[in-house]
């Protein structure tokens, strides 16, 4: 970094239409990527509604998107019970995205916690199709996402890998679940059932 | 007068010259032993990389309102403002996490003294950048300066939740098709091993149709066969 009282000056224009920033002189990779996720961000913070046009402090937040995103589940909790799980799915992957789609500065744990569950909800929708890979990519996703509290998850990527054949696999992930929810009833059955079946 | 007169002023000066060369030449050496040493300092390279979101900001605020270049506006000197302590926060966390280690390292003697002054500069540099920032927060709106990193960790944070998110989901194609092509093999040897047991060549005529299509026989077969316990019962026993 330079000296506090100095700085590099970039070759920048700016579209008067759009607002975008661009860079007139010689581009490197760096300097493009970073002027994408400044104008990225730029539009982002215009449909801002605080006064000053600044984003808001983390807390508390926008209520709005939480109630949307919970509709959405709730449709898809629904047709889970109804058994179409492929409507089921298709909400959950509406929710992820909304969940995904809140402004950058809102509190990325909430994020977790919303997407993680989400995640999780599609891999047993995708399970009850016997879709075992993309459940087991979603329960991945899932556990990514919320390591702790979260045995469902751990769970279900345990089960699809199991039923994949992926004996080995299944062993070592369940074994790490244990380390997260040693309690967990479901986990040590499905443990003793790999076990079986690898032994075989 | 008295004691001027008594004085041998040449033999005097002596001492005296004696004393000035000493103390002068003691002078000169710590100015350049210091002048040295800060130089060697500042020729050591520097810990981080160019601040590219700095100078991005900087070099918008500067901008020369022109004729053909209106002004730029607030709202994207903000979004740049943002990206700059996105980047500071980066940067404290790599200087948090930096430090613990280089402690122990450097009182093992396992790394020289120029890592660890290069360090401390990198270190008083980002308390700087972070007053900077707080400063230029505060001059957009009353009291920004006080939420500006919060907001910026979150959007650190958030960006590499989603990363690790896109890398694992973008994993789904491949897992899908591997999943396909284990099946297909699975159920090929399931139906070959079928055609040893029961010598009927009928069944086993219509299985290349299709994927959904040789599902639906492999049921068929199944629910005639011993065990019949959905699509779980079929693939154990492919692998007997």
């Amino acid at each position: 970094m330079e000296s506090p009282d100095t700085f590099t000056l970039l070759p920048l224009h700016l579209n008067p239409q759009s607002k975008a920033i661009s860079s007139t002189g010689t581009t490197n990779n760096a300097l493009a990527t970073e002027l994408a996720a400044l104008n990225t961000l730029h539009r982002s913070l215009l449909s801002v509604d605080t006064p000053t046009g600044t984003p808001p402090p983390p807390v508390p937040v926008n209520p709005k998107r939480s109630a949307q995103i919970n509709k959405l589940r709730e449709s898809g909790n629904n047709e889970f019970r109804k058994n179409n799980y492929a409507n089921a799915i298709r909400m959950y992957s509406l929710a992820i995205e909304m969940a995904l789609g809140r402004p950058a500065w809102e509190p990325s744990g909430l994020v977790r916690e919303e997407v993680s569950g989400l995640l999780s909800n599609r891999a047993q929708a995708n399970m009850a199709l016997q879709n075992w890979a993309e459940g087991a990519v979603d329960a991945e996703a899932s556990v990514e996402m919320k390591k702790v509290g979260n045995a469902k998850g751990w769970w279900r990527r345990g089960k699809c890998l199991l039923e994949m054949g992926r004996y080995e696999e299944a062993d070592a992930w369940v074994k790490q679940a244990l380390e997260f929810e040693a309690t967990e009833q479901d986990l040590v059955q499905l443990k003793e059932e790999i076990e079986k079946k690898k032994d075989r | 007068m008295w004691p001027f007169d008594a004085v041998d002023w040449l033999t005097l000066s002596i001492p005296f010259a004696y004393l000035f060369i000493l103390v002068g030449s003691l002078a000169v050496f710590s100015s350049l032993y210091r002048k040295n040493k800060a130089a060697k300092a500042a020729s050591l390279a520097p810990w981080f990389p160019p601040h590219l979101q700095r100078n991005i900001y900087l070099s918008l605020l500067h901008m020369e309102p022109e004729p053909g270049h209106p002004k730029v506006p607030d709202s994207v000197l903000k979004a740049a403002l943002l990206r700059r302590a996105t980047e500071d926060i980066h940067r404290i966390v790599q200087i948090r996490n930096a430090k613990q280690a280089l402690q122990v390292l450097l009182q093992r003697g396992s790394v020289g003294d120029d890592l660890w002054q290069r360090f401390q500069r990198a270190e008083k540099e980002i308390e700087e950048e972070l007053r900077d920032v707080v400063n230029e927060a505060n001059a957009f709106a009353p009291n920004w300066g006080q939420t500006i990193f919060q907001s910026a960790s979150e959007m650190a944070q958030n960006t590499h939740l989603r990363e690790r998110l896109a890398e694992i989901q973008s994993t789904t194609q491949s897992e899908k098709e591997w999943w396909e092509k284990r099946k297909e093999t699975i159920k090929s040897d399931f139906m070959k091993e079928l055609d040893e047991e029961k010598k009927s060549p009928m069944e086993v005529s219509s299985k290349p149709s299709g994927k959904t299509g040789s599902d639906d026989d492999a049921v068929i077969v199944e629910s005639g066969g011993p065990a019949a316990t959905a699509g779980k019962g079929k693939k154990k026993k492919g692998k007997h």
